[in-house]
């Protein structure tokens, strides 16, 4: 009950802060239209059907990436910055409270995004409104998929956050680790957008993907971002 | 234990030659795919040799993380140099084969993304721990712990989505004449592998060495100053 009580109150604070300066929402969603806009110069000259049903899953998530990675290089930043991030780490807090909190902001802000790029896609491609005809699906594939990028990339990105920076490195460590992610999001989305009569069993292979990701990455958080976790200090002294 | 590699590289050294007298001599050319099968013998025991490795960089990446053992840290990184030289060679005969076979070198098959996919973590391990300071060594751990995690991910990539490879039973299928052609080389590649791995890491553990040897020579000369 305490690790949820302030992963709540972590998220809650983090939430506020976005209130109040919106600077992810916007930089975030401007990033998600950006690409949108970079899509349409690129592939609307594809020819509909079949062509689109293949490409259509691949620039979604392709972009759910590009704006992830910019979400946890921002988030981490803005503690950096203000130095926070180590009073976090002093502070009396569960370190898996930590993890699960930034990664339940990262996960709000890059749905927020996909709910610009869902539309804006759907605006291009025309088979992107089949997803309408299931929403339930739809809408968990989006998170679950979102989940998945958002566990291994929090780990990452508050590990170079404490580090002594290389900012360039996240780049390098998460599209490599985060790509089987994404490829189980791909082929559910391309299931989804084909009436695939398994859709759920495709859901059921992201979930078990996402259970395994993020108790590696709580298992890794304290170790990465701190060093040695607590149950070695524990027994040391 | 000084004189282990040498015992492993030499014990390869007698076993490798019976490889291709067992693949191109004894071993009959497969039906549909002809000579190019035998591309097969090389290419299996190198995807092998590259997971293992993987998974070995994983666990001893875990434990460098959880102990600071600075032994872990050096199998590590030396299994992740090995890996990466396999994964290469996994690389390169893959589309060989595939060729000859489907008729494309590249089919965007669901095992070659993956392994593709693997390669490139082993690569950004080894990029993350040669650039990244000494402040990335545990990120260098976690992107090695996260990549051994992805190898049965990969294994099971295959049953998962629909493939034009081999399934994974493969090696279990095959009739004895090629079953017996496949050990030799496969003993011959681990056996270089462990002895390049075990050398690699006594290279890199006294790189660390005398990296602190220096430090502390260094800290010597400044007291004698002060």
């Amino acid at each position: 009950m305490r690790l949820w009580r302030q992963t709540w109150l972590l998220t809650r604070s983090d939430l506020r802060q976005e209130l109040r300066d919106r600077e992810l929402v916007l930089v975030a969603g401007l990033f998600s239209l950006l690409l949108v806009a970079m899509f349409a110069i690129s592939f609307t000259a594809l020819p509909a059907g079949n062509n689109h049903r293949v490409v259509l899953p691949g620039l979604l998530w392709m972009s759910v990436a590009f704006v992830g990675v910019l979400t946890l290089t921002r988030i981490f930043d803005r503690e950096r910055e203000a130095d926070t991030l180590r009073a976090l780490l002093a502070a009396p807090v569960d370190r898996l409270a930590i993890y699960l909190s930034k990664a339940a902001v990262t996960l709000i802000i890059l749905l927020t995004s996909c709910a610009l790029l869902v539309p804006g896609l759907a605006l291009l491609f025309p088979e992107l409104r089949m997803i309408v005809e299931q929403p339930a699906a739809a809408g968990l594939m989006l998170v679950l998929g979102s989940l998945g990028f958002t566990a291994v990339g929090a780990v990452f990105a508050a590990g170079l956050a404490t580090g002594s920076g290389k900012n360039v490195l996240i780049s390098v460590i998460l599209y490599p680790l985060t790509t089987p992610v994404l490829m189980f999001d791909i082929v559910a989305t391309r299931a989804l957008l084909e009436r695939h009569p398994d859709v759920w069993g495709y859901v059921g292979r992201l979930a078990a993907l996402d259970a395994i990701l993020l108790a590696v990455g709580a298992l890794l958080f304290e170790s990465i971002v701190v060093g040695v976790g607590r149950t070695a200090e524990r027994r040391a002294s | 234990m000084r004189a282990l590699p040498y015992a492993l590289f030499i014990a390869a050294a007698a076993i490798f030659p019976m490889a291709p007298v067992r693949v191109f001599l004894e071993t009959p050319n497969e039906r549909t795919m002809g000579t190019a099968f035998k591309i097969f013998f090389f290419h299996v025991p190198m995807a092998w040799i590259f997971m293992l490795l993987a998974v070995v960089c994983g666990v001893a990446a875990g434990i460098e993380l959880r102990r600071r053992s600075r032994r872990a840290a050096a199998v590590a990184r030396a299994s992740a140099e090995v890996s990466f030289l396999c994964g290469a060679g996994v690389l390169l005969t893959g589309p060989i084969w595939g060729n000859a076979t489907w008729g494309e070198p590249w089919t965007g098959d669901a095992r070659q993304m993956t392994t593709a996919l693997l390669w490139l973590v082993v690569a950004s391990y080894l990029l993350v721990r040669q650039y990244g300071g000494p402040s990335s060594r545990r990120l260098a751990a976690g992107l090695a712990i996260f990549g051994a995690v992805d190898v049965p991910i990969i294994y099971y990539a295959v049953k998962i989505w629909k493939t034009l490879h081999p399934t994974t039973d493969v090696v279990t299928t095959l009739p004895p004449s090629m079953r017996a052609a496949l050990w030799p080389a496969l003993c011959a590649l681990l056996l270089v592998s462990l002895g390049l791995v075990i050398v690699r890491t006594r290279q890199v553990a006294l790189e660390a060495d005398l990296d602190e040897a220096w430090v502390e020579l260094d800290r010597q000369a400044q007291g004698v100053t002060a």
